[in-house]
């Protein structure tokens, strides 16, 4: 039995994560291009707080717009999803994305700009890999919350029973995937990338212990992927803060809420030349770019239950007056693979979430492994393990010859 | 093959490194301030965190403890590279040549050490 050609090819894995902006203000317009995308339609709505309809608009602004930057925390995502219902019987109806955004500054006309979405032309680089190559309609953050523990599940298929962003202390057994890979027998590869020296990584656990093996720069990246020296797996952060460096200036380029976010299309666009530019690396390398959480802004999609993870987050830690079970997904994110295996205009509606990246990435390089978390054995995969046989109804790299029509960014 | 044009911003209005400190970077100090904390005294630095304000103060904190971080482990690592000098068990005397070995009196019985001892006088 033959494995599919993309697959049987497919050496490096390699995942961008970018900040805090939800899928229908980046990815939301493309609903007019592609009808497959659940994007915006004319019947969405929030209601402001003197009760009237907000529509969603393509009004959204590259920087200076979204400032205060709205909140993302457990709480306000709560009454972000569930529209300030609070009983025992709530369903999640996204309906308090305007509420809470007013919570912030107490101005009506100013709350409104969270229903603000980007039109396709701003996002030329986001926008074009959509459309060129696999979109997520049900790519979700892993919790109702913010930054450090959404990232944590990308890192260990868990946040240990963290809402909140105070440091993350591991509990064992679960281990990162950058320590299953490097440990496995025979061993495997992994880098975290961070964007320079001080930019540097959320991932403080890791950089303490294995900081020489770990880690590197992007500028390694670019390297790395010039010389064919990437590694088996591959994280990559942007840039978090604006700074000054020995050659000059640099514009944060994560997209967090107020950075600049035309900054971070031109990153998303050199991590993809880097790669393409080497045929050999285009040709067996699969890149994932996904967003940590929706930071506060609008998105239409009510994120569904999911099975349990193992903690439980108290009534304290949560701030809403209930305990939370880790039973709920986060809200939607921007999420695309790419690779010239993939056909162009794949739309995927299967859920996912970011304890998918380590379920998949140890499913592929490392077969059978335990422990995990509960939530990472029930998370999908986005790359079918490398053992036939392979599902073709499940598998995205599924053409026959990698496609030579793939489009470049001239950065 | 398509071209894609990508515009660059304007980094005069888009770089502002006295904007404020958002979330994301305190959460971000917090953590390296903790990992400060399992430095080594000579790796630390003398930065006040909760003094600072601004996203360019925050990204000179993150620069120097990262950087201090790897030099801690570079410094481990030339550690474990030193050559390992094996020592002797116990203790090498020179002999004192010009000295004869030196007559030992009779051993003192128990009872009588302790008597001794009572009394003040070495046994």
């Amino acid at each position: 039995m033959t494995m599919p050609p993309g697959l049987d090819n497919l050496r490096h894995i390699v995942v961008l994560m970018m900040e805090n902006r939800s899928f229908d203000h980046m990815l939301g317009s493309l609903k007019a291009v592609d009808p497959q995308i659940d994007g915006i339609t004319g019947q969405l709505s929030n209601p402001d707080t003197n009760g009237n309809p907000v529509n969603p608009q393509p009004l959204a602004q590259f920087q200076g717009q979204l400032d205060p930057d709205p909140d993302h925390h457990f709480p306000a995502v709560d009454l972000q999803i569930f529209g300030g219902d609070t009983s025992p019987t709530r369903q999640p109806n996204m309906q308090g994305f305007v509420k809470s955004y007013f919570n912030q500054q107490r101005d009506v006309g100013h709350s409104q700009k969270i229903m603000y979405y980007f039109a396709q032309n701003q996002l030329p680089v986001l926008t074009t890999l959509a459309l060129e190559f696999a979109v997520f309609n049900r790519w979700f953050a892993s919790i109702p919350g913010p930054t450090v523990c959404n990232r944590a599940f990308a890192h260990y298929g868990t946040s240990f029973g963290r809402v909140d962003m105070n440091p993350i202390y591991v509990n064992e057994p679960f281990k990162s995937i950058y320590d299953r890979l490097i440990n496995a027998n025979p061993k495997h590869t992994a880098k975290l990338y961070y964007y320079d020296t001080t930019s540097s990584t959320m991932e403080v656990a890791n950089l303490l212990q294995n900081q020489p093996e770990l880690f590197g720069t992007c500028d390694q990246f670019l390297d790395d992927c010039s010389n064919g020296n990437l590694p088996d797996y591959a994280f990559i952060e942007p840039n978090y803060s604006d700074h000054d460096t020995d050659s000059g200036e640099e514009v944060a380029n994560d997209q967090h809420p107020d950075h600049n976010v035309q900054a971070g299309e031109l990153f998303i666009a050199s991590v993809y030349n880097a790669i393409k530019q080497n045929p050999n690396l285009w040709q067996s390398t699969a890149l994932l770019v996904v967003y940590d959480e929706h930071g506060g802004i609008y998105d239409h999609v009510a994120p569904p239950a999911c099975t349990p993870d193992q903690f439980t987050a108290s009534t304290n830690d949560t701030g809403t007056g209930q305990p939370f079970a880790f039973d709920r997904l986060g809200v939607r994110v921007p999420a695309i693979l790419i690779s010239p295996w993939i056909p162009k205009g794949t739309v995927v509606d299967r859920t996912f979430d970011h304890a998918s990246i380590p379920a998949t990435i140890t499913k592929y390089f490392l077969g059978d492994y335990s422990p995990r978390s509960p939530r990472e054995t029930s998370a999908d995969v986005f790359i079918e393990p490398n053992v036939a046989p392979v599902d073709p109804a499940r598998n995205l790299l599924s053409l026959e010859s990698p496609r030579t029509d793939c489009p470049d960014f001239d950065v | 093959m398509t071209l894609i044009h990508v515009p660059r911003p304007d980094v005069k209005s888009a770089m502002n490194p006295d904007r404020p400190v958002n979330a994301l970077l305190k959460a971000q100090i917090q953590h390296l301030h903790d990992a400060e904390g399992n430095l080594p005294l000579r790796h630390r630095t003398d930065i006040y965190i909760n003094a600072i304000r601004t996203e360019g103060e925050a990204a000179e904190y993150i620069r120097r403890v990262t950087e201090a971080i790897d030099e801690a482990h570079e410094a481990a690592a030339k550690r474990r590279a030193r050559p390992v000098i094996k020592r002797r068990r116990g203790i090498t005397i020179a002999a004192a040549a010009d000295k004869g070995p030196v007559a030992k009196g009779p051993r003192a019985s128990g009872q009588e050490k302790k008597s001794a001892l009572k009394r003040g006088q070495k046994t």
